[in-house]
């Protein structure tokens, strides 16, 4: 029982929290281009604005239209429920609760997609299909890495993996995790649509994949379908951040006190992986679509040699 | 005494750079090779005395036995020999315009830096400083291949230098793998030094060292141009000038395989016997034999057929080696003194021929006796004797190879063996007579032998090798006595 | 120490499948450049171990002959022999990038399971680095086959020699000071020799395309 309340609410710090992640990252990318940049809190201000205007519908959509939204929402709070902030308080969770959560991602990511078709409009479709190739090439990263760090951890469960990963030291030095981290990162990219796999200030309709989907959104459905996908990179940053980067096993303090200073942390370090994806994007330009192949081709392989050098450990 | 192998290279290196009069040139080059043959001369005696020749430079670094004093033998006669001609071919090519001075500075520059090289690959002990000199040949002779700038020799410069330097990297590989069989034995001052890890062999690690042979006789079978590593070889051997052929042909061809031996003597002496390697060495021997076998019978280049019989030469010595029974070792190394004499007596020839023709064909090649009677000649024969006819002295060698084939009980080899060289013998002889029947019709040409001294050259190549097969000086043959007994120890 | 060696050799085997990825000249060179430097980093920390330990002088000197050559000298070299080159990308290939990462891991995949057979390369930590090592040999010379321009195959040689060095470096901790030395003035010679060889196939064929010197057949 106990656990259940922790994991609310922890998911009411991501939800919290999950807005300002994205100004953020806006605010790192405009100071390095030498421009002011929009408040770090804007998109609270944006969500309040959309959430009280009207939204409007177009007359040949279908249900899909209309619940895309509120699924897209829903699946980003659920998956944010599975993510644990700390591990120093137990929180719920059940085996296989990893493949839960990309799955619960992907089922929100196929709805987006079949709403974008459902407007009949042309960009729309574009980046329906741009979408899904560019998920579908993601996905085996996404499970290889999942499965290397399962393997090592020997749970497919989330919290147990965190706590395996805080009880190996510094896991970033060890051959295994420093290729893992690296396909982790090239995949929150590619799920965050971020550049190089989609630029998301982009308003040319024709090279859009992500906010080609929400072009026909407007009002609270829009607000949702914004909400959802910057909960969704908040769930990606948090699990980078336990995996790959964790403090836990560094905290003395115990109860109310050590949670606390474990989110404190967490929050530290969810800034400086906001700091890092800040800087791939300012340093790389968006990717021609033929060649995001090359890329998720590289995202594969980095967790596929990681999975191999487990290997030749012989660990 | 052993020093002056090394320093009068590079004395004419430095000549050659200096010297801008090309008749002065023309003398330097043919004194600094004589006084190589007196000095190597003066070493075989040495050696030949006192058995192995050791100078404490660098580390105990030079290091003479009988089997390095054989090679380099070859090599200095050889450069000796290929220096003479190179002047009457050089001022020809001068009057046809093809090079000015500057480039035959060029050419004696590279040359002396290329018998530097060979030189220092025999005189070593390090199996580290033998690679570094065997890799140092390749980058000395890339521009000697491409010396005539036109499309097809940059293209076989460009395919010499890629395939030789992967394949020496290859040998590299070996070579470290040879290091670590031998980490736990021997200390890190004496590391890769041929005799002490010979001391040691049977003491190094077994598996390790299989692998490190794998690598040696792939790495460095490609400098030797075994097959499937030869493809540079026919490019390179027929782009290059006529002198330069003869001695990557005769001469670099041998320390390439020269360095495999070396390596081989260590694994056979720890494995005990020469099962492994000796299965390696007769397959690869046997591949090359029947891959030149093929190419021979259907060429239409005359230098070209050359550098496949080199191909199929040099898979004679491999098998021959392989097979480690005494008298294959030493009808082995027989070979390779024959075989390096023919060969650059064949190009020197070939040289001739395509100065005076213009052509590489084999089709317009027509009434050669008549055009270039002497060249025409040593071509005639040497084509003869490179086939395996008696009295020459490959005729005598490759009967040897048989001989101890039989001997070691492999008819099904020896059978295989005899079959390919009979049908490189129709090859050859199926060219000798395109070339040496018809008339030739052409005006501008006119008969007579344009490079005196070049001629010359050519019938002492002549007479040697006759005289090899016929009959072997005792000093021969108790030096090659000597270098079996090093390798099969 | 260990650790470090482990994470540099993982770290190299990634630059060297980077570098398949690439179709830039320019990316080639400063991957190759990068790749350098991890190996000089590596020969360093290796060296100075060595110096602490036995005292020799001779991998630090190693360390900073690489760092001169290869990080700085070398990529001017190549610099300046494709600055003659009229196109700067490579668009033709024999197989798309995607496959040419994964023949990559497949390569990877085929060394651990040959050197992992031998005895006396099999110990827990050596195994690792042996591996990524020499499977940067094989990438390299992976490299050299998949590309198409005679500067592609420049680099995969170079690549090729820094993967043998690495390997003589983890596996015997260097070979003797006089080989080393020797290897490094053989692979400079030959990226100058190669390096005029390219400009003049550029000069001669109006393209450094290998697949148009194809002249010489039989």
């Amino acid at each position: 029982m106990i656990a259940l309340v922790n994991n609310f609410i922890q998911l009411l710090i991501i939800l919290l929290l999950a807005p300002m992640v994205g100004g953020l990252i806006k605010k790192i990318k405009a100071l390095t281009q030498k421009r002011q940049g929009a408040p770090v809190l804007q998109m609270y201000y944006d969500l309040y604005k959309l959430i009280q205007k009207e939204s409007v519908v177009s007359e040949t959509s279908s249900w899909i239209f209309k619940a895309t939204p509120y699924i897209v929402f829903a699946t980003a709070v659920v998956g944010a429920l599975l993510v644990p902030i700390t591990t120093l308080v137990p929180s719920a969770r059940f085996t296989g609760d990893i493949i839960l959560l990309f799955y619960l991602l992907a089922l929100g990511r196929f709805f987006m997609c079949l709403s974008a078709l459902d407007t009949g409009s042309t960009f729309g479709g574009m980046g329906s299909s741009r979408e899904a190739m560019i998920s579908s090439l993601i996905e085996p990263s996404i499970l290889v890495s999942v499965f290397t760090i399962g393997l090592i951890a020997g749970s497919t469960s989330i919290y147990e993996m965190m706590g395996a990963m805080s009880s190996l030291g510094n896991p970033l030095f060890h051959p295994v995790f420093i290729l893992t981290f690296l396909a982790m990162m090239i995949i929150i990219l590619a799920e965050t649509s971020r550049i190089p796999f989609d630029d998301p200030a982009t308003h040319l309709e024709l090279t859009m994949v992500h906010e080609a989907m929400l072009l026909e959104y407007s009002g609270r459905h829009l607000a949702l379908m914004e909400y959802g996908a910057a909960v969704k990179q908040l769930i990606l940053i948090t699990l980078v951040v336990n995996l790959f980067l964790p403090m836990d096993q560094f905290i003395a303090l115990t109860g109310a006190g050590g949670f606390i200073l474990s989110v404190a942390l967490y929050f530290v370090r969810v800034v400086f992986i906001a700091v890092l994806i800040a800087v791939a994007e300012v340093s790389t330009v968006k990717f021609r679509f033929f060649s995001i192949p090359n890329l998720a081709a590289l995202s594969f392989i980095l967790s596929f040699l990681g999975f191999l050098q487990y290997f030749v450990l012989g660990r | 005494m052993g020093l002056t192998l090394w320093l009068v290279p590079l004395i004419a290196v430095l000549l050659s750079i200096l010297i801008k009069e090309t008749k002065l040139l023309h003398i330097a080059n043919v004194a600094c090779s004589f006084s190589l043959v007196l000095f190597a001369g003066f070493t075989t005696k040495i050696v030949m005395k006192s058995g192995v020749l050791q100078y404490d430079i660098l580390g105990k670094l030079y290091y003479l036995d009988a089997l390095s004093v054989i090679i380099l033998d070859i090599v200095v006669v050889i450069g000796f020999l290929v220096s003479i001609y190179s002047i009457g071919y050089l001022n020809e090519e001068l009057r046809h315009g093809e090079v000015n001075a500057k480039r035959i500075q060029l050419f004696y520059t590279l040359m002396y830096s290329f018998l530097f090289t060979m030189i220092l690959a025999l005189t070593v002990n390090s199996i580290g400083v033998i690679w570094i000199a065997i890799e140092a040949t390749t980058l000395a002779s890339t521009f000697l291949v491409g010396f005539h700038n036109d499309k097809h020799a940059i293209e076989a410069a460009w395919k010499y230098v890629i395939i030789c330097s992967v394949g020496i990297a290859i040998a590299l590989v070996g070579i470290i793998f040879l290091h670590l069989s031998s980490v736990d034995v021997i200390d890190h001052a004496h590391a890769l030094q041929w005799n002490i890890l010979y001391d040691h062999a049977r003491e190094l690690n077994s598996p390790v060292l299989r692998l490190s042979f794998l690598f040696i006789i792939i790495g460095f079978g490609t400098k030797a141009g075994l097959v499937p590593m030869h493809t540079w070889l026919p490019d390179a051997h027929s782009q290059a000038p006529s002198p330069i052929s003869a001695l990557l042909s005769g001469v670099l061809l041998n320390s390439a395989l020269y360095a495999v031996i070396r390596v081989l003597s260590i694994v056979n002496k720890n494995l005990g016997d020469s099962q492994f390697t000796g299965k390696i060495m007769i397959g690869f021997g046997l591949l090359s034999i029947a891959t030149a076998a093929i190419f021979i019978l259907t060429q239409k280049d005359y230098k070209r057929l050359l550098a496949y019989s080199s191909i199929e030469h040099m898979g004679i010595i491999t098998l021959a080696i392989g097979l480690f029974t005494p008298l294959s070792i030493f009808a082995g190394l027989f070979h390779m003194i024959n075989h390096s004499f023919t060969k650059a007596m064949l190009f020197l020839a070939s040289g001739n021929i395509l100065q005076k023709y213009e052509t590489r064909k084999i089709s317009s090649i027509k009434g050669l006796l008549k055009v270039l009677p002497i060249s025409g000649f040593a071509f005639l024969l040497g084509l003869f004797a490179i086939s395996g006819t008696p009295p020459f002295s490959i005729f005598a060698s490759e009967l040897n190879v048989f001989l101890s084939v039989f001997e070691d009980g492999r008819i099904v080899l020896g059978s295989l063996f005899i079959l390919l060289l009979a049908l490189v013998f129709v090859g050859i002889a199926v060219t000798l007579f395109r070339i040496f029947f018809g008339e030739d019709d052409s005006e501008e040409r006119k008969p007579g032998e344009t490079n005196p001294a070049g001629a010359a050259v050519l019938v002492l190549f002549l007479i040697i090798i006759s005289v090899t097969g016929l009959f072997m000086p005792d000093a021969m043959k108790e030096l090659i006595t000597s270098a079996q007994r090093i390798i099969g120890g | 120490m260990d650790s470090y060696l482990d994470i540099l050799s993982v770290l190299i085997l990634l630059s060297s499948i980077i570098l398949v990825s690439h179709k830039r000249i320019k990316s080639y060179i400063k991957t190759f450049r990068i790749q350098s430097a991890l190996i000089a980093l590596t020969a360093g920390i290796m060296g100075w171990n060595s110096l602490i330990e036995e005292g020799s002088l001779d991998i630090l000197v190693v360390c900073i002959i690489i760092i001169l050559l290869k990080v700085i000298l070398i990529p001017r070299l190549l610099h300046k022999t494709y600055g003659s080159i009229e196109y700067k990308v490579e668009k033709d290939f024999f197989l798309n990038i995607p496959l040419l990462i994964i023949i990559c891991c497949g390569l990877v995949v085929f060394v651990y399971f040959s050197v992992s057979n031998i005895s006396g390369l099999n110990e827990d930590h050596i195994n690792l680095q042996v591996v990524n090592s020499f499977s940067v040999i094989l990438i390299g010379l992976f490299f050299m086959i998949s590309r198409k321009w005679a500067l592609g195959q420049m680099i995969g040689f170079l690549v090729i020699e820094n993967g043998i060095f690495v390997t003589a470096m983890f596996s015997t901790h260097g070979v003797p000071f006089i080989v080393d030395i020797g290897i490094f003035i053989d692979m400079i010679t030959a990226i100058l020799i190669m390096g005029v060889m390219v400009m003049q196939i550029n000069e001669k064929f109006e393209s450094i395309n290998i697949n148009k010197l194809r002249n010489l057949k039989g």
